[in-house]
């Protein structure tokens, strides 16, 4: 049984569309991400389930009961619907302690003190805060006042957890750490999570599913690994993964492969569903899935090297055909002049 | 010796000396016109006797002789008495006020948010005498309510009277700061305690209105300071009982003793501002104190109004009785005055219409110089004005060092001197300084008298236009090659424009509305409507004082539309 279910949601402001029919289910203990370029609609949304913002079309139901109906007209405030939010900028309130911040919640739903005391130190130890209860929220770092915000979150038992960003406050390095410490976070207390972030590492490395939202709808949904090695549209390929591009003309469809001619280069790759016989179309391969060949072959190109980069535990290489530009990763550094690259027919997609 | 001091840089020599001079001269003008008067003062409460007299001696007589005078004590009891209860009516309404309209879906708010305001435009003079007319022992709605219920339960002349309508129409003091500083707090720290559980009220009590405690703070010690600045409210409501307060205490010391004891009143003077000074250097503690906590707020953006539901129709009720209560009984207890030859029980309005208040204006050429002047020192003299504070901005804009930090204390400093002290300041400055002596009966010794008395607030009004320009684009002008002064002149000066034209109207309003100022700077030549009517009260004008009353409202009016026609901000 989904924890939380949207069916169609629109929202404007004003006359500009924010969503147009988004529907999507959370199943309990799973972690979705809502991943998007900016203006998306991926925040949006959220603040719509979180009862923030004034949708004006469908539905939002939290467990069996229905928070927002455009047509029955329920619309259950933000302060009834029990969710926790986790904030991009935390939104700690800079006049409570950490305790205080973290008891609020449990204090509104009437617990008993001696119970919220407990409840917010174990919270508290659990997330690793266990000896900064007293502190303010400008005594804390960063990564310190995120966890305090989860903590905020989570210590009501919430069936589901919103969470706008959670990382990009935090600087890259202690990123990567938060993010490692977070999925494991999730999985240990078995939460419910909808996560909203526009960095598409971020969401494959934490969530069971990912939404890919473009300008209002949903593009494509599905585990980390089908968004990645899978990609239905042009779009949802480019947003995922670094990539190399290439424009030409699709001469040939044979099954489920297509020919796609370029300006002196033709490369066989799978066929998006697209894609249509005699028409433009583009070609699109992960970078680390070109492979440096050491000559001719199948699906086998022949460009320029322009230069080299050293990215510590390997090389990127940048060639030129024509107008093309290609990128390559390597072992190694490449001598200047014509190189042979292959691009593997099934890691090829042609849109 | 010369290779130790090497030029720093090749820049024109010519145009740095001649900004650095130009920079000095407004420097040292400015602390002229603010330090010359107040020294003045000082200087004259240490004397025993009138400073041009010759037989004057050097000491604290002035001190001693009003220290034993009773009224004295207690005309400052009844100041702190007034000022405590203005804090305790103004700040709580003015911070309620400020939550309903920055943060509820009250209907029709940003259409009442003027009339809210209204109180702080209209000259204190102005205003008591509109409730003497209104609601006095014979007027209008005291003469209504006793035809209707047979009571009017209640009297003006009285302390408690007297500090809950100065605590109402200081409202709006507090209500501009709580409601700036509630705009600047994101609403993400609301819709966290929202998504945690809180209803609307809760959000208010435990999360918006503790966030903005050092605004609330700031504005309770401004109200405070304003409690001892009051002068046209007791003046006109206390007399009849005799209840004095400080500033009303200094000036009826002259008809007390039947000579001029100017060394008496500036020994007054003088505690007045050792009680306002230190509010001030408080207030700019607070300021800075607030805009620190300011910064830890959130993200400011787009939130969901809090849906009063049934409450809707207490606080529009609650507004709409403020308004009544500070705007329409006043003003419009002047309008009827200004068209009736007289007003008390068993008179009706149809047989005591009249124009002759207008007309006795019309004919008397003092009253028509000072409606002209009124208009002058509003618009040319408003103009002026502005020119010498973004003048004084220049001087301090962007430079961190000692004159402008000396500059920056400059400016507070006629904050603490009430306009009633630094009118006889000035009326001592240009009776006793020569040069300055030919100026005495002109309109120029009543503007530059208004522009030092609201350096302060003008100050505000620029540099938070000039903080609005990004340090980027004077720093894009610096590394083109152009000098600070060109910068200023081609870059900054045109991009801060408007606000410059809406500080213009907010002064302009300021001067027609200023009037304690006037006070003692009145003399044939130098009339403006303000410090005519306190003068005109005394001698007992009803009828001119409500005509004049009436067009001074009209001025202020003609202000306040042009402003909001223009979407002039009313508050910073």
């Amino acid at each position: 049984m989904a924890e939380l279910s949207v069916q169609d949601l629109h929202l404007a402001y004003g006359d500009n569309p924010i969503l147009k029919g988004v529907s999507m289910d959370l199943n309990r203990g799973e972690v979705v991400s809502l991943l998007g370029p900016s203006g998306s609609g991926k925040t949006t949304l959220l603040r719509a389930v979180a009862g923030l913002e004034a949708p004006n079309r469908g539905t939002i139901s939290i467990g069996a009961k229905k928070v927002f109906d455009g047509a029955g007209a329920v619309d259950i405030p933000a302060e009834a619907r029990n969710l926790g939010l986790v904030f991009q900028s935390y939104a700690l309130w800079p006049h409570k302690t950490v305790s205080d911040n973290v008891a609020f919640g449990l204090k509104l739903r009437k617990v008993a003190s001696g119970e919220i005391d407990s409840r917010v130190k174990k919270a508290l130890s659990e997330l690793s805060l266990g000896h900064l209860g007293a502190r303010f929220p400008h005594q804390l770092s960063g990564g310190q006042q995120q966890r305090v915000a989860i903590a905020r979150a989570l210590v009501y038992n919430p069936p589901v957890i919103l969470m706008d960003e959670p990382l990009s406050n935090l600087d890259a390095k202690l990123r990567e750490e938060a993010r490692a410490w977070l999925r494991t976070l999730i999985l240990e207390m078995q939460l419910s999570a909808l996560v909203v972030t526009h960095d598409q590492g971020e969401a494959m490395a934490m969530s069971d599913r990912i939404l890919l939202l473009n300008n209002g709808v949903i593009e494509q949904q599905g585990t980390p690994q089908d968004m990645y090695n899978t990609p239905r549209t042009l779009f949802a390929a480019d947003f995922m993964g670094s990539n190399n591009r290439l424009e030409g003309r699709i001469e040939e469809v044979r099954g489920g492969d297509a020919k796609l001619v370029g300006e002196g280069w033709t490369l066989w790759g799978r066929k998006a569903e697209s894609a249509r016989q005699g028409e433009k179309g583009t070609g699109m391969i992960r970078l680390e899935r070109v492979r440096l060949a050491g000559g001719p072959g199948d699906n086998v190109l022949q460009p320029e090297l322009a230069t080299s980069m050293f990215l510590g535990d390997k090389w990127e290489h940048i060639f030129h055909l024509g107008n093309t530009t290609l990128r390559a990763h390597g072992p190694e550094a490449l001598a200047k002049g014509r190189q042979w690259l292959e691009i593997p027919r099934a890691d090829f997609w042609v849109f | 010796m010369a290779a130790l001091a090497p030029s720093p840089d090749h820049a024109p020599q010519g145009a740095l000396a001649g900004l650095f001079s130009w920079r000095s001269l407004t420097i040292l003008l400015t602390a002229a016109a603010v330090l010359g008067p107040l020294s003045l003062i000082i200087y004259q409460s240490l004397l025993s006797a009138p400073f041009f007299e010759a037989n004057k001696s050097v000491g604290v007589d002035a001190y001693r002789f009003i220290f034993a005078d009773s009224d004295f004590w207690k005309a400052a009891l009844n100041s702190v008495l007034i000022a405590t209860g203005m804090v305790v009516i103004a700040v709580p309404l003015g911070g309620l006020l400020a939550f309903i309209m920055e943060r509820t879906n009250l209907p029709f708010k940003r259409w009442l948010e003027p009339f809210i305001l209204v109180p702080s435009f209209v000259s204190p003079m102005v205003l008591s005498f509109g409730y003497v007319v209104a609601a006095g022992p014979v007027g209008f709605y005291t003469v209504w309510a006793q035809d209707l219920f047979g009571v009017a339960p209640w009297g003006i002349y009285s302390i408690l009277a007297m500090t809950i309508i100065a605590g109402l129409t200081h409202v709006p003091n507090v209500y501009i700061y709580a409601s700036s500083a509630l705009k600047n707090l994101g609403s993400d720290v609301e819709e966290a305690a929202r998504s945690a559980g809180a209803s609307p009220f809760r959000v208010a009590v435990s999360v918006s209105l503790p966030l903005i405690m050092p605004s609330l703070l700031f504005s309770a010690v401004l109200i405070f300071f304003l409690g001892f600045e009051l002068f046209g409210l007791p003046l006109v409501l206390g007399d009849p009982e005799g209840i004095l307060v400080l500033s009303t205490y200094l000036y009826k010391l002259t008809n007390k003793l039947g000579t001029p004891s100017y060394h008496l009143m500036a020994a007054v003077a003088i505690c007045i501002v050792a009680i306002t000074f230190p509010l001030v250097l408080i207030q700019r503690r607070l300021l800075v104190g607030a805009r620190k906590y300011a910064t830890i707020k959130g993200k400011a953006g787009r939130m969901r109004e809090l849906p009063l539901g049934p409450w809707a129709w207490i606080a529009f009720a609650l507004i709409l009785g403020f308004v009544f209560v500070t705007v329409v009984v006043p003003l419009s207890g002047i309008a009827l005055r200004a068209f009736v030859s007289s007003w008390g029980f068993g008179v009706k309005l149809s047989e005591v219409w009249t124009l002759d208040g207008f007309r006795e204006v019309w004919n008397e050429p003092t009253h028509k110089r000072a409606i002209l002047n009124t208009v002058l020192i509003g618009t040319v003299g408003g103009a002026l004005t502005v020119a010498c504070y973004t003048a004084i901005g220049f001087a301090t804009h962007r430079r961190n060092d000692g004159w402008s930090r000396f500059i920056d204390y400059l400016v507070l400093v006629p904050r603490a001197v009430p306009g009633l002290l630094a009118g006889l300041a000035f009326l001592w400055v240009f009776l006793f300084f020569p040069p300055l002596t030919p100026l005495r009966t002109t309109i120029f010794s009543m503007w530059l008298a208004y522009s030092v008395v609201w350096l302060a607030y003008g100050m505000r009004l620029i540099s938070s236009s000039l903080m609005q320009v990004s340090p980027e684009l004077e720093e894009a002008g610096r590394s083109v090659g152009a000098s600070r002064g060109l910068i200023s002149r081609s870059i900054t000066l045109p991009l801060i424009r408007s606000g410059l034209i809406g500080s213009w109207l907010l002064v302009f309003m300021i001067f027609e509305r200023e009037y304690s100022t006037g006070v003692y700077l009145l003399a044939p030549g130098t009339e403006v409507i303000g410090a005519e009517l306190v003068s005109l009260w005394q001698g007992g004008a009803i009828d001119i004082v409500a005509a004049l009353a009436l067009i001074n409202i009209v001025l202020v009016g003609i202000g306040l539309a042009i402003a909001l026609r223009f979407g002039v901000k009313l508050r910073d």
